[in-house]
């Protein structure tokens, strides 16, 4: 079945989308990248500043360059009541620790709708869902573009597999995805909750600037075995398990069947002249 | 204005055209009434008139379509939005924004007009549609008649030169809607706008509508005055049936032309004809019920028996408790005080699994109920739940409305199948009593009928069912009892001759020109003579 | 000056300028004396111009982060061991792990000084924390999101349907949930409970997007003047020349062994071309807003405010930086001098000096019953 267009990811749009994945990225673990030559120690401890102020400018600009040649309406009203839907989701697990239900319906509705929408998504999603409960800050770029990869991965899985081995795949999927969250938010705060910049306290635990690769990430590596791994993520990871295991096959065919009564990219056609005129 | 030329219209993945050959003029200032049944093509000749249809909903369309000049060939709809003002059937899902003074601004913020222009349009807006005072609103705290003034409102800000209307009052219960049209007839007078207009009310329409086009289903379309149109449509006002028994011609428009045509026909009947009240054993009985949300008191300490074989309809205001009261009765809503008993048992008192077998209830949003993706599956599902034999639910389903396919998606299925399917549902659990709370609305003439079928049905079979509904011509065709509710108490309660007939404010349309004892045309056929019959 | 506080709502930007400031000013110092007191004033001008509107509601639960944040730090500091420093006050049974575990160690020692240094840090965290908190409850979102820039017109109208959509979905839930009992819902298994009533909540919700897409087709969303395509050729190059920049900016600034001329500059320059891109993208969006809001005095004696109390911490740290940052060698009470405090407290000015919010927002969860 061919996946519908709902939110066009033309090539130039994948490059847009791939530069900021990839500087996103390295903002993400800027921790294991940090390589300090002693003369240039003041860098350090600034970059993970500036970067709270780069990366929403990133999310910006790719968002501006998805929705650049005009957005169909009715993409952009699925996307909002999709949004409306996983920023209700959300609270549903919080109070309870690791219960995350917001990934499931993105993963089923990057699913349905594509990698470009499931993209989209994932950033209104989590905006609208701060919004709401008032929680912008610092954080949110980051939740927002985590999440939007999310979507965006569920998208680009293999379009072929359908039925129990559908499920079965995304909630592999569900599991990957939601240790890979914990693992990158964890990543990026890491050097905030521990210490990152008081250079004369080392905990053992903490993130120590400019030590190899492979002993921060070993460090890291226990920090977040030891204070979210067990808890928050494997929480995250059964949530998604079941949420996609239950609701995964009726979900599915709820989308499957709006997406197609929607008729993206319908094509309207006229006599005379045969040629077809998309929507667009 | 509108010039329909030739415009045929086919669905993609149909073979049959939903329009064939469609050929209208409809000229500037020109108020017209579009009638037929659901289903039939209403909304996609509405939908041709901007381009919605084919741009937005996909499909193959011959002809032309163009408004003021202008084709919806070569533009989608959004370029139509200066010129085409619409309006659908349920406001609340065609909000953008969340307030209202937003909401009508949004049109103009799309079409880029200067602040200053918006500014004065939102406020002469607000004046002509009287909802200053709803300015700061959230929409969504609004009645529906107010939420549906919004939405008039909204695309009259960009001043467009037609105004098409879906059905705006089929959503909406008959006060709410009488606002409404009485917004729309000020309008008309007012502005001079083209008028295109899809009503099922549409005795209320009549009066000033210029011309009316109905369609039948069949591709084509009747285009003529109302007086013409409707000498032979299949549905047809209360007022123009009785018009078509009695042989009058012109056919009356309006309850004050049919009155005074009435008088021969009123002396010639004979006795209006007593109608049944059931009588049967009581199943369940109630006294003071109590219902209240925090310091709000929605049913107020009222008692009421409910027996064998009888159709009551409750009837009252939004917010007088009739819900509320449904809801207690049937155990599942809440309850502050009073007793509830069938067969010496308290609902309340039973899980929700054995209360829906003493009492069954489809609640105002039937579709609420329904969460699978085929009717076979709901029917299978609701077997499992009620303990049925399988295929119990599927055979009520047949007998109720027969000719769903069971391989349909339930949300596919029109408002009147829907509610079939629901209703099956509910009855596959046997419950002796059966409460309804709204179901004529959003029904056009025909499922309403067929709804009035199923229940005197329901009653035949020797169950109390209880009809919670504003449609007075409805309960004058169905019900032998009527409570009128207000303010959480029961005001008026008796046989429904006597609460229709006696008040001004339920009276149904036969009532107003016949006089208080004939509620409906079947009253009034069945007391003909047997020449003029 | 009558009109200057005639009551109004402030552009939400100026508060987001003010609150950042402030936040900004908290990551230069750990001072207790000096966090505590910013704290201070962005509690004191929320309670001095903060609305009845539900995200109003919000600062008291950033409070209660910051106390969590700063609880955490404490906590971290005596179970990954915080023996560093010479007054040892607990003595804990340490919990050796194995060699996998890089040298970490479960207890064991507790000096002062570590307590200390994770209550200074925590501290400074949960600072910014709170003045964000300031922010999110004095900025309305609503007009925050009128406030979006043009290239994001179609994502932004997403957020704007969505925060609608958002209480009928509440009210759809609610209202399922209820009929849900007349089919015997209770009684059935509750994965399958779940399932009866998410699945007519999607539906419900998924067929009111199509009626609103027909809306807003039908009311003019999109009408855009076609944007040439030498123009779009211009904003995608803009963009993917600008990400370019951001990326190799980046991985420059962090590590130290690339040229220097790679870090600073080529961020700085990347994210200005990317910003170019961006704003070109936005030309292409014909449209204009009802009644927008627009920076007058006030707002800009709220941001100058904020970025007041930033600057006078950049300066006073490039003087006097141990004032800023108490030893933590050594134990005594941090000191405090009157500058930087005479400097946080600029950031109280918009308490006073800006008119009082007007709106009387209707509280959004009230119908909610």
């Amino acid at each position: 079945m061919r996946a519908p267009s709902v939110v066009r990811l033309g090539p130039r749009s994948a490059a847009v989308l791939g530069l900021a994945s990839l500087a996103g990225l390295m903002m993400f673990v800027w921790p294991l990248l940090v390589r300090v030559e002693p003369q240039s120690m003041q860098h350090g401890p600034d970059a993970p500043f500036v970067f709270i102020g780069i990366l929403p400018i990133l999310i910006i600009v790719v968002l501006a360059e998805l929705s650049e040649g005009g957005m169909d309406s009715k993409a952009l009203a699925m996307l909002g009541v999709l949004s409306a839907v996983n920023a209700a989701l959300r609270p549903l697990g919080a109070g309870t620790a690791g219960i995350e239900t917001v990934f499931f319906m993105l993963v089923l509705s990057g699913r349905v709708f594509g990698a470009g929408f499931g993209f989209v998504l994932g950033c209104t999603s989590l905006f609208a869902s701060a919004l709401l409960t008032a929680g912008v800050g610092p954080w949110l770029p980051f939740q927002m573009m985590a999440s939007a990869w999310i979507g965006m991965g569920a998208g680009l899985l293999p379009r072929r597999v359908r039925g129990k081995a559908e499920i079965a795949m995304l909630v592999g999927y569900g599991i990957v995805v939601a240790y890979l969250f914990g693992f990158m938010m964890n990543l990026w705060f890491w050097p905030f909750i521990t210490d990152a910049e008081v250079p004369y306290h080392d905990g053992h635990i903490s993130y120590v600037p400019g030590d190899p690769v492979l002993e921060n990430l070993h460090r890291f590596a226990v920090f977040t075995l030891l204070t979210s791994t067990a808890g928050w993520d494997t929480g995250r990871a059964i949530t998604n398990t079941i949420a996609i295991l239950v609701l995964g096959p009726a979900v599915l065919a709820t989308l499957r069947r709006a997406s197609r009564r929607a008729s993206f990219g319908a094509v309207a056609t006229f006599d005379q002249d045969l040629r077809a005129t998309a929507l667009k | 204005m509108i010039e329909l030329d030739h415009v045929s219209f086919t669905y993609h993945g149909q073979t049959e055209p939903v329009l064939s050959d469609v050929t209208l003029s409809i000229g500037e200032g020109e108020l017209v009434l579009f009638a037929g049944q659901t289903g039939a093509g209403k909304s996609t000749l509405l939908g041709t008139i901007n381009g919605l249809v084919p741009h937005f909903t996909g499909g193959h369309l011959e002809g032309t379509v163009s408004v003021d000049g202008e084709t919806t060939r070569s533009r989608p709809p959004r370029e139509f939005a200066h010129l085409v003002g619409v309006v659908g059937q349920d406001p609340l899902a065609g909000f953008v924004t969340d307030t209202v003074e937003d909401e009508l601004a949004y049109g103009m913020e799309q079409l880029g007009l200067a602040p200053q222009v918006m500014r004065r349009r939102v406020e002469e807006t607000l004046d002509l549609l009287g909802i200053a005072e709803l300015r700061g609103r959230a929409l969504r705290t609004l009645s529906g008649g107010q939420q549906q003034r919004v939405a008039i409102g909204s695309v009259l800000t960009t001043h467009p030169k037609v105004l098409v209307l879906d059905e705006p009052t089929s959503a909406l219960d008959p006060i709410a809607a009488e606002e409404v049209l009485a917004t729309l007839a000020r309008l008309v007078e007012d502005l001079g706008t083209t008028v295109l207009m899809a009503e099922h009310r549409m005795e209320r329409v009549i009066p000033f509508a210029d011309r009316m086009i109905y369609v039948p289903g069949t591709g084509g379309v009747v285009d003529g005055t109302p007086a013409e149109v409707l000498r032979d449509t299949p549905i047809a006002p209360p007022i123009v049936q009785l018009g078509r028994l009695a042989g009058w011609d012109p056919l009356p428009m309006s309850v004050r032309d049919a009155r005074r045509a009435a008088g021969s026909l009123r002396s010639s009947l004979g006795s209006a004809p007593s109608r049944p009240v059931g009588a049967g054993p009581v199943l369940l009985s109630s006294s003071d019920v109590v219902v209240r949300y925090g310091p709000k008191v929605a049913v107020r300490a009222v008692s009421l028996d409910l027996c064998a074989g009888s159709v009551l309809a409750m009837m009252g205001r939004n917010g007088s408790g009739k819900s509320s009261l449904l809801w207690a009765l049937q155990g599942s809503g809440p309850r502050r005080g009073g007793t509830v008993r069938v067969d010496d048992t308290d609902p309340k008192s039973l899980d929700s699994a054995r209360a829906r077998k003493l009492v069954g209830m489809v609640p105002q949003t039937a579709s609420d109920l329904l969460y699978l993706q085929t009717v076979a599956d709901e029917c299978a599902a609701a077997d499992v739940e009620s303990g049925a034999t399988p295929g119990f639910c599927s055979s009520l389903l047949d007998r109720l409305a027969p000719g769903i396919s069971r391989s349909a998606h339930p949300r596919d299925l029109s408002e009147g199948q829907r509610l079939a399917l629901v209703l099956a549902v509910q009855l596959s659990a046997a419950p002796r009593i059966m409460l309804l709370d709204e179901p004529t609305r959003g029904l056009d003439y025909t499922a309403k009928a067929a709804l009035a079928t199923m229940i005197t049905d329901l009653a035949a079979e020797g169950r109390a069912v209880v009809v919670a509904t504003h449609d007075v011509e409805f309960v004058a065709s169905v019900a032998d009892r009527v409570v009128v509710m207000a303010e959480g108490e029961i005001v008026s309660d008796g046989p429904t001759g006597e609460v229709l007939g006696g008040s001004p404010a339920f009276a149904t349309q036969v009532a107003k020109i016949m006089g208080e004892s004939w509620l409906t045309v079947d009253d009034v056929r069945s007391a003909l003579p047997q020449v003029v019959r | 000056m009558a009109r200057y506080f005639l009551p109004r709502d402030l552009h939400p930007a100026a508060w987001w300028v003010w609150a950042l400031g402030l936040s900004v000013a908290a990551t230069r110092t750990t001072n207790p004396w000096l966090l505590l007191m910013i704290v201070a004033v962005a509690g004191y001008v929320v309670v001095a111009r903060r609305t009845d509107a539900p995200w109003a509601m919000a600062f008291r639960m950033y409070l209660y982060l910051g106390a969590v944040i700063v609880c955490v730090r404490v906590f971290f500091r005596l179970v990954f061991g915080g023996a560093e420093g010479s007054t040892i006050i607990l003595r804990l049974p340490e919990i050796p792990l194995p060699a996998w575990a890089a040298g970490i160690r479960l207890l064991g020692d507790v000096s002062a000084e570590s307590l200390l240094g994770g209550l200074y840090d925590g501290l400074r965290l949960a600072t910014m924390v709170i003045c964000l908190g300031a922010a999110n409850a004095l900025a309305n979102p609503k007009r925050l999101l009128k406030a979006m820039p043009p290239a994001l017109y179609e994502v932004g109208t997403a957020v704007i349907v969505a925060l609608s959509v958002f209480p009928q979905l509440a009210e759809s839930v609610l209202r399922v949930r209820r009929a849900r009992k007349l089919r015997g819902g209770a009684s059935g298994k509750r994965v399958a409970a779940l399932h009866a009533i998410i699945i007519p909540v999607l539906e419900d919700a998924l067929s009111r997007s199509l009626q609103l897409a027909a809306s807003m087709d039908s009311r003019g969303y999109g009408r855009a003047g076609l944007v040439e395509a030498r123009a779009r050729l211009l904003t995608g190059a803009l963009m993917i020349v600008g990400l370019i920049g951001v990326c190799v900016g980046v991985y420059a600034t962090l590590d130290g062994s690339t040229p220097r001329f790679l870090a600073a500059p080529v961020l700085s320059s990347g994210v200005l071309v990317a910003l170019a891109g961006f704003r070109l993208a936005g030309r292409r969006v014909r449209r204009t807003r009802y009644r927008p809001d627009r920076w007058h005095l006030p707002e800009l004696v709220v941001a100058a405010s904020g970025i007041g109390v930033a600057a006078v911490m950049f300066v006073t740290s490039t003087v006097n930086p141990m004032n800023l940052n108490p030893s933590l060698i050594t134990l005594s009470w941090p000191a405090l001098s009157w500058s930087p405090l005479l400097g946080v407290l600029l950031g109280v000015i918009p308490a006073v000096l800006t008119p009082l919010p007007a709106s009387p927002h209707v509280p959004a969860e009230k119908v909610a019953a």
